[in-house]
């Protein structure tokens, strides 16, 4: 852009968006330091007495480090296998035409409309007689595979140009190595993507893991935050407290896949 | 394909062969072929098919009985279907569920094109932005529901304050049946910007620089730009969003349930809302069941609809 | 690229199967039996009081092992419901007055032999018994009374609430002690179907007919009483659109001193603690005569527990021990549901509020329950929506009480 007048509005319109976003966890963070404090008030921005009191209560109340630890075991492993699972079932929707693959993917879609509150029943009888219950497999298994990751890919893999899977198979290269070696670089931005929002509803899952994981030591994030909340009033300070935690290895996340989301583009192989 | 010009082996055997009999070395790159498909697709369809659609098909027995979770299944037919389609409540229901999509797609979508749009700029501590953006998303829908009611509260909330230095007299916002769900709207785009954003930079991230280049040499403006080069080449991504946002968009839940809980007087209820509370708290899993598989019919529609229509639209390379 | 894929597939495949292993070990160790309990009622800062009665059992009962799992109120009947339709439910588990009746009748508790009926409040014992067969023991019971600001009514000069009270000296007080400009409200009582199936009997009516087949509260009582609640918002009360009815909103109006008067219930005592301005309770007035809400939490135990003598034993200390009842009364946690009341008098002198007494003589007019059926949440909402729709001035009490008592009729199975 080469109109400086023209820069500084948007410059000016991006900054107050950003208050306006940053202005929730601002408030979040003020209440986890100020003990007694309620979300239902309105927002005091400067706290009174800054005390990490509701920190040091967060630990005591629920075994932290170990909940932490479960949250990011079932994320990571979900996450990882998310990637693997996803990017291939996508190179072949991309890329492998046969008869009945429109169909097959549209399978693929549809196991992302049905919402997941009538399927904990079913799937929990079923998990039952696996054998499932109270493990960490118990909580992953069901979201090792993603919809939403193969489509995503699907439509990334689409917009990496045709000539050069042939100029790979010109050299004598079979789909393995056009997959590994061709396509995946070429979508990094995409698989850096699916990191993140894999992570991102695997660690702030809610529903699954409060009925599949019974210990409260194999407990995850979100369940234990809930259970801070009683029958007639909530400790908000306390709970602010461990919402602070839990947005931070995820807001990690997504800074450290910023590098490959937004690479420079230096060219696209055709030069 | 054009695959089937420079490597036969590797393309999906053509099934004519010019002279008739067995053609060994055919069925066998045939099964060559066929063992890749499955070696690449089965690590994902294997779990997805265990773990979701089966469910789904026992949902699907479910809705044909009256049942509460706990004693026997009870024979019904299709009378919970029956009794769903002639229901107002359920009328309401998705009638309510489309209003919200028809106002958060747009919102969600420009806005989040114009922030990809700005912060892929070289517009100085961008990176920091879009962290900032994205924190929304990462936050809780506790956190950003408490938020937004205090925001859009009616007497002290920032929201009326602000229409009130402009003379306009605020509405009732999450109080008021007219503009409970208009309050949802709000809130739910407001914390899916970021997302949006995210994916529609990833996008822009593959547009080949040299196009742009090549158009202001021939001396087109930005607008010009964006609508030959941008939008065109951001069509899978934006296919991608628009697609997903009616997928999860239909299944709007967290928000409705913490921000109004449906009401008041159920004005922002929505279809998964009910689902929900017949499963849970009115002990009608089979009638929620029924519910889920119409929401899904209607989702599959809507979405074979977008995949037809996306030739006339969507360039891919 | 490829070799650090590789590495990461490898890591997967590791991490699959190392985890597959990875669980906690149940069941019973050698010799002992192991009783499960599912609970909601320690959630939210009475974990370790629970400890300290599961440690006190298991020393007194050396062959028995109670393992516990807690979950928060708002999920645990998602999970209990999970659980029972896989058969993992607990031996014992928790349930409320309200949800008591649903598992009954779908048959998945186990009646209880050789209970001791004396030990028990029979009010709130007889809740738990069906067709003469006694499936559940109280844990705690709580009710409803009047809460108020003594620093208010001295300032505006207003006696204090009494014990012979009406609704027309409550209102009274309260336009009195209501001050729009200054923020101060006179009364609060929240607009929902636990404060109206109570008000219809203080105004000496009943929400359902004696066989409980149809809504008898579209008559006078019954729109007396929704006046009377949904009349408050807005004159001694702050409105919907104001907060009303919003987490904690309540209790931090009080907390700030800004309500005077306020129904809540019993449970409020150690959150509130020692305010800056001096507070009491009352009995709750009533119109014609008096009726507090009381509400109870049991156990239960299921009809698929392995050994249900360990378990009942269980379910008898956790209901009626004396080493219990010190736990509670020590923490303030709830009131056991216990008939002697020599063994609560410490509760009566345990700090603010100094008129604890009222606890004990709202129990003499309790306001009956009633048994709303399987369609009992769907009932609770529409009579909660129907006076909030009054309150905010869409509905009027005459369209809108008729209707939603056609609409209870039709619920009731």
């Amino acid at each position: 852009m080469r109109n400086p007048a023209g820069k500084t509005i948007l410059y000016i319109a991006v900054s107050v968006g950003a208050l306006v976003m940053i202005f929730p966890f601002i408030w979040t963070v003020v209440t986890s330091i100020s003990p007694g404090a309620s979300l239902t008030t309105t927002p005091e921005l400067i706290p009174d007495n800054p005390s990490l009191a509701p920190y040091a209560e967060l630990f005591q109340r629920v075994p932290f480090g170990q909940v932490i630890v479960n949250s990011l075991v079932i994320a990571v492993v979900s996450t990882v296998f998310q990637l693997i699972t996803s990017s291939m079932a996508a190179y072949v929707f991309a890329r492998m035409p046969f008869r009945g693959r429109g169909a097959i993917f549209l399978l693929y879609l549809a196991t992302m409309m049905i919402p997941f509150q009538v399927l904990i029943v079913p799937l929990f009888v079923e998990m039952k007689s696996l054998g499932l219950i109270n493990t960490y497999a118990g909580a992953i298994l069901p979201t090792i595979a993603s919809a939403f990751g193969v489509f995503l890919l699907r439509q990334a893999i689409g917009t990496v140009p045709y000539e050069l899977d042939q100029a790979a198979t010109l050299d004598g290269a079979g789909h393995f190595r056009v997959f590994f070696q061709i396509v995946l670089p070429l979508v990094r931005p995409a698989l850096a993507t699916l990191a993140v929002f894999g992570f991102l509803n695997t660690w702030n899952s809610f529903l699954w893991p409060l009925i599949i994981l019974r210990d409260p030591l194999m407990q995850t994030l979100p369940v234990a935050l809930a259970s801070l909340q009683g029958q007639y009033s909530t400790q908000w300070d306390v709970l602010m407290a461990g919402s602070v935690i839990s947005i931070l290895p995820m807001f990690a996340l997504y800074v450290f896949a910023q590098k490959y989301i937004v690479q420079g583009v230096a060219g696209t192989g055709l030069k | 394909m054009a695959i089937a010009n420079v490597r036969p082996d590797l393309a999906s055997p053509d099934r004519r062969s010019p002279r008739g009999g067995a053609r060994p070395r055919q069925n066998r790159r045939r099964w060559a072929y066929a063992g890749t498909v499955a070696i690449f697709l089965l690590p994902s369809l294997i779990p997805l098919l265990a773990f979701v659609i089966g469910p789904m098909i026992s949902a699907a027995w479910t809705s044909l009985h009256e049942w509460n979770l706990i004693g026997d299944m009870k024979w019904v037919g299709f009378d919970n279907y029956a009794h769903l389609l002639s229901d107002p409540g359920t009328q309401q229901a998705f009638l309510h569920t489309v209003y919200y999509i028809v106002g958060y797609l747009p919102l969600v979508y420009v806005g989040g094109l114009s922030l990809a749009l700005a912060l892929n700029s070289k517009l100085k501590g961008r990176a920091l932005l879009r962290g900032v953006y994205f924190l929304p998303v990462v936050t809780s829908w506790v956190v950003v529901a408490l938020v937004w009611r205090w925001l859009l509260n009616p007497s002290v909330g920032v929201v009326n304050y602000v229409l009130g230095l402009v003379g306009i007299d605020g509405p009732g916002w999450w109080t008021d049946p007219a503009w409970s769900m208009p309050s949802i709207i709000l809130a739910s785009a407001w914390k899916d910007l970021g997302f949006v954003m995210v994916i529609l930079l990833a996008g822009l991230q593959t547009i080949n620089q040299d196009l742009y280049e090549a158009a202001e040499i021939d001396g087109a403006g930005w607008w010009r730009r964006l609508f030959s080069i941008t939008m065109p080449m951001l069509s899978p991504s934006t296919f991608f969003v628009i697609v997903l946002s009616l997928i999860n968009g239909f299944q709007v839940f967290d928000q409705v349930y913490v921000m109004t809980g449906g009401g008041p007087n159920n004005s922002s209820q929505v279809v998964v809302q009910q689902v929900y509370d017949l499963t849970f708290r009115y002990g009608q899993a089979g009638m929620a069941s029924a519910l889920s598989w119409l929401l899904f019919l209607v989702i599959l529609v809507v979405t074979l609809v977008q995949f037809y229509g996306q030739k006339k639209w969507v360039n891919y390379a | 690229m490829k070799k650090s894929l590789v590495a990461l597939v490898a890591l997967a495949a590791v991490a699959a199967v190392g985890l597959a292993g990875c669980s906690s070990s149940g069941g019973s160790a050698g010799g002992k039996t192991t009783v499960t309990y599912s609970n909601f009622i320690s959630n939210g800062g009475n974990e370790k009081n629970l400890q300290a009665i599961v440690d006190a059992f298991e020393k007194a009962n050396p062959d028995i092992a109670v393992k516990v799992t807690t979950t928060d109120y708002a999920n645990y009947f998602t999970k209990l419901q999970t659980d029972l339709s896989a058969g993992t439910q607990s031996d014992v588990f928790d349930v409320d007055a309200g949800s008591y009746a649903t598992y009954a009748a779908d048959g998945v508790l186990a009646p209880l032999d050789g209970v001791d009926a004396s030990t028990y409040r029979t009010s709130v014992l007889d809740t738990y018994k069906t067709d003469g067969k006694q499936y559940g023991l109280p844990t705690s019971f709580s009710n409803v009374v009047l809460f108020y600001n003594k620093e208010l009514f001295d300032k505006a000069g207003v006696a204090y609430p009494t014990k012979d009270w009406t609704w027309a000296d409550e209102k009274a007080a309260a336009e009195k002690l209501t001050d729009k400009a200054a923020g101060v409200w006179g009364d609060y009582q929240p607009i929902s179907y636990n404060e109206y199936y109570k008000a219809v009997q203080q105004a000496g009516g009943a929400f359902l007919s004696e066989d409980g087949k149809k809504a008898a509260f579209d008559d006078k009582a019954g729109t007396a009483a929704a006046d009377w609640i949904a009349g408050k918002s807005g004159t001694v009360m702050p409105t919907a659109a104001d907060g009303a009815g919003t987490a904690d909103f309540d209790t931090n109006l009080f907390k700030d001193g800004k309500l005077a008067m306020w129904h809540t219930g019993i449970w409020m005592f150690s959150t509130l603690g020692d305010l800056p301005f001096g507070w009491d309770v009352q009995v709750e007035p009533g119109d014609t005569q008096k009726a507090s809400a009381t509400f109870s939490n049991a156990v239960v135990i299921s009809k698929d527990a392995k050994d249900k003598a360990a378990a009942q034993k269980w379910a008898d200390y956790l209901t009626s021990s004396k080493e219990m009842v010190d736990v509670r009364l020590k923490a303030g946690w709830e009131l056991p549901a216990i008939s002697d009341d020599s063994l609560l008098k410490p509760y009566l002198t345990a700090g603010a509020p100094a008129n604890r007494q009222a606890v004990f003589d709202s129990l003499e007019n309790v306001a009956v329950a009633p048994q709303l059926g399987a369609n009992s949440q769907k009932i609770q909402d529409d009579v909660t929506n129907a006076l909030g729709e009054i309150a905010a001035g869409r509905q009027k009490t005459a369209d809108a009480i008729p209707s939603a008592a056609d609409q209870v009729t039709a619920l009731l199975k």
